[in-house]
């Protein structure tokens, strides 16, 4: 087993009598104090300046909308859920709860779907739609396991993380909100996070080298990024 | 695996007709009859042969109403002279057991801790006060009778404050009812209880709010003039039940709320849930080797990262800001690291039974290439400042010292341990993950006083570092397709990455991972397969850690509390669980 012994005398010397009395010690500190006086600011001015959530960032949720980025099996999984297929714009969420049965906190959602009301020869008689979809996000601990459980991709994390309100009431988004927030966070940053079958690509970035804000609180000396393995490119 | 080896066990039976070895595959259990209990913990513990020296865990399992007898104890023990454990049991009959802080002062919380969420009572024990809960809490929580949500009984409306008349009506409503919540007169009564033989005018309370306690600790000394003459802790003020909590989930629900316990090192506590989850279901050698090394580096970045709060929290305690301001900076960037991998800065949540939720971000290793490559310099700096300084000096040596045979008494682990002179470290005797592949030394002390446990920490940073190194380059090697996930091969077994069926088979284990605040441990007991744990004990280290504190400051002055405090360096999520 490998043992390293550190310890007054093992590892370090005591100080010298010359240390003693011209206060070297003090010296040496003071030199490191100063050279650090005389280095960029690394300090982020917030909320002047905000660094960028990496693409990862598990913030407030959102339900995507079809778009056309879906799953190849997404129609699949509407079919055996008796949805109603979806047109471009409505949601991808099929009411199957996968998300509400990995959460650790259930009781955070309400899902509801409804039976359309056609009559019989209508081609959407006896398929369902999603009426109601609540998350009450003070309960959330913003673990990620129910968007890892989604079928369709429809739940996601958005790189949101101001979510204080004056009640608790306010935390409680319902399906429209939670679209919204997809939608303005697909425009903004779907690009980097998901490719065209909204999977995470081996591409997506540990976080945007673009930010300046992020350089900064690096010593302004950010990595430059490169693979990680030998055959990714 | 380092369990007491079969020709001790069979050595053991011929010696004691009265023990019994149960059959359970994933550890050797003793089953002892509570009348013979005392006498055959007194043989391994002295035996030269055996010398099950060193305290673990002693805790309580609930069979359920109808079982008879119905609760029974679990003691886990370690011999510091071969590194193997043994898991005995015993069976508490008339809600009885013998105290065993006769053999191991530690016993005294863990015996504490039992009674106050079972309702066992210990004979023998001096002061057997409930450890978390208030002194007129009525109930014992984790009793298999007791609802997880508690009982509801308090009212407290604010709960459902409303803005203009704005109604909470339907289902996301909270309910007006809370449960129990102490008063002060119950506080009073509990801080009396604490510490009945009192000997000064005044008993100096310490904490729970302060800022020198990094956290809700509420310590109650007792002095004569500037000396300590006798202390005890009250702590539960964060106590939030994980253990009960637990128990109504599956294994992967588990982990994000570990993040919640020793949050510094959320990544640490996630791992120990993965080994011993992984043990229990025999598939921790068959984890993808990917999966493997990006648990080991993220460890010890966690590692490097807690120990780097540690160090800034610790010197501004004794008067130092600067340090604060300067190892703030480089945890930023670590921060920065983890937000870009896991999703998240703090909740880490990104470890899995059987792997890793995904796989590294394009960049990700050359960020923390990039962090290393500068880390060593900034290390020295800190010891430039520290170090050698007279004032640091003076608060350090010789302040507080645990003796080695403390840290087998009171089940000491992690860095504490290892300043004392006991180079106990899980990394090196269970090799879990990959740190059997990777070379590091373990930094051990000589005196254990609070500057070896500075320097101890110190030195784990850089052999921290060493670790990352080698798991970057070996990680490099890889190819992108390479699974991070373990498919099981059994098609009875199910794992998933989002937890859902995943289950767990009978047995029980005790495993842990190494933290940056002592030894981790889960004890996982299973009757039968199942989703939920059928209990689920978190062995913190750091509530043992901080036991210690009651001993060593008696007789310090009230100045050396925040060095003792600091170089032991618990957090209350953990302690209080
Ligand atoms: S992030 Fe976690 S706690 Fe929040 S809704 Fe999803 S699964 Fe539940
Ligand atoms: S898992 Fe996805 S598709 Fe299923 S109910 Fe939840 S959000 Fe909708």
């Amino acid at each position: 087993m490998g043992i390293k012994k550190v310890g007054l005398n093992r590892n370090i010397k005591p100080q010298s009598l010359a240390e003693k009395v011209f206060f070297l010690d003090f010296m040496k500190g003071l030199k490191t104090t100063i050279k650090h006086l005389f280095r960029k600011v690394i300090t982020v001015d917030f909320p002047y300046e905000v660094v960028e959530p990496a693409p990862r960032f598990r913030g407030v949720h959102g339900l995507r909308n079809v778009d056309g980025t879906e799953k190849n099996d997404f129609n699949a999984w509407v079919k055996k859920l008796k949805i109603k297929p979806p047109e471009k714009g409505e949601t991808r969420c099929i009411a199957c709860k996968f998300c509400q049965a990995a959460c650790p906190v259930p009781e955070i959602f309400v899902i509801k779907a409804e039976k359309l009301d056609v009559p019989k020869d209508h081609p959407h008689h006896g398929l369902k739609v999603l009426t109601q979809f609540d998350m009450d996000l003070g309960k959330c601990m913003f673990c990620g396991l129910c968007t890892l459980a989604c079928p369709t991709i429809c739940i996601i994390h958005t790189d949101i993380y101001d979510i204080s309100t004056y009640t608790r009431r306010g935390w409680i988004l319902n399906k429209e909100q939670l679209s919204q927030i997809a939608d303005d966070f697909i425009a903004r940053r779907g690009k980097e996070k998901y490719d065209e079958k909204s999977e995470w690509p081996d591409y997506q970035k540990i976080w945007n080298d673009a930010d300046t804000a992020r350089a900064k609180a690096w010593d302004n000396n950010p990595p430059q990024f490169g693979p990680n393995y030998a055959d990714q490119n | 695996m380092p369990w007491i080896s079969e020709e001790k066990l069979n050595r053991l039976q011929e010696k004691f007709s009265f023990i019994k070895i149960l059959d359970n595959p994933q550890a050797p259990v003793i089953e002892v009859p509570k009348e013979n209990l005392i006498d055959f913990l007194k043989f391994l513990k002295e035996d030269p042969d055996y010398q099950f020296k060193m305290f673990i865990d002693w805790t309580v399992i609930d069979h359920g109403k109808k079982a008879d007898p119905r609760f029974q104890g679990v003691l886990i023990l370690m011999s510091p002279k071969s590194w193997e454990r043994v898991i005995i049991k015993v069976w508490a009959t008339d809600e009885r057991l013998p105290s065993l802080i006769t053999l191991w002062k530690g016993a005294k919380w863990a015996e504490r801790e039992a009674w106050d969420m079972f309702g066992i009572k210990f004979d023998g024990h001096d002061n057997l006060v409930r450890m978390f809960l208030w002194e007129t809490y009525p109930y014992h929580p984790l009793r298999k009778d007791f609802p997880v949500r508690g009982y509801e009984e308090v009212e407290l409306p604010s709960l459902n404050e409303t803005e203009r008349f704005d109604q909470l009506e339907g289902t996301m409503n909270y309910s007006r009812k809370h449960t129990a919540l102490p008063t002060l007169e119950d506080l009073e009564i509990t801080q009396k209880a604490r510490m009945p033989n009192k000997k000064s005018q005044m008993v100096l309370n310490w904490g729970p709010l302060h800022p020198g306690t990094h956290g809700t600790i509420w310590f109650l000394f007792d002095m004569e003039g500037e000396y300590i003459k006798d202390c005890d802790i009250i702590i539960g003020q964060l106590h939030r039940g994980v253990e009960k909590l637990a128990e109504n989930l599956n294994v992967q629900q588990i982990i994000p709320y570990t993040d919640r316990m020793d949050y510094i090192a959320a990544i640490n506590e996630n791992h120990s849930v993965c080994i011993a989850a992984e043990k229990l279901l025999g598939i921790h050698e068959k984890i993808p080797e990917k999966a493997k090394y990006i648990r080991t580096m993220m460890a010890e970045l966690s590692r490097i990262n807690s120990h780097l709060l540690w160090l800034g929290t610790y010197a501004l305690d004794l008067g130092a800001l600067t340090m604060f301001l300067y190892t703030f900076r480089e945890r930023e960037k670590l921060m920065d690291i983890f937000e870009g991998i896991t999703g998240a800065r703090f909740t880490i949540n990104y470890f899995r039974v059987g792997g890793v939720y995904a796989d590294l971000p394009y960049g990700a290793l050359d960020a923390i290439e990039h962090f290393i490559k500068d880390l060593p310099q900034r290390i020295n700096e800190y010891e430039t400042l520290l170090t050698r300084n007279r004032i640091w000096l003076k608060r350090n040596v010789d302040v507080c010292i645990i003796p080695e045979k403390d840290v087998y008494q009171y089940g000491l682990t992690g860095a504490v341990a290892r300043a004392s002179g006991v180079p106990y470290d899980l990394r090196k005797i269970d090799k879990y993950d990959a740190y059997g592949e990777v070379e590091f030394d373990i930094p051990v002390g000589e005196k254990g006083d609070s500057y070896d446990r500075y320097l101890v920490r110190m030195e784990e940073m850089r052999q921290s570092i060493r670790i990352v190194e080698q798991c970057i380059a070996k990680l490099r090697k890889f190819s992108k397709n390479d699974p991070f996930f373990y498919e099981p091969e059994d098609r009875r077994m199910k794992i998933t990455i989002d937890g859902r069926g995943t289950k767990l088979k009978k047995g029980e284990v005790y495993a842990g991972a190494d933290n940056p605040r002592g030894e981790l441990g889960v004890y996982i007991y299973m009757p039968k397969d199942g989703i939920k744990p059928y209990r689920f004990r978190l062995r913190s280290g750091a509530f043992y850690n901080l036991q210690v504190f009651t001993k060593a400051i008696i007789g310090r002055p009230l100045a050396d509390a925040i060095t003792l405090l600091s170089t032991i360096d618990p957090v209350v999520g953990e302690t209080d669980r």
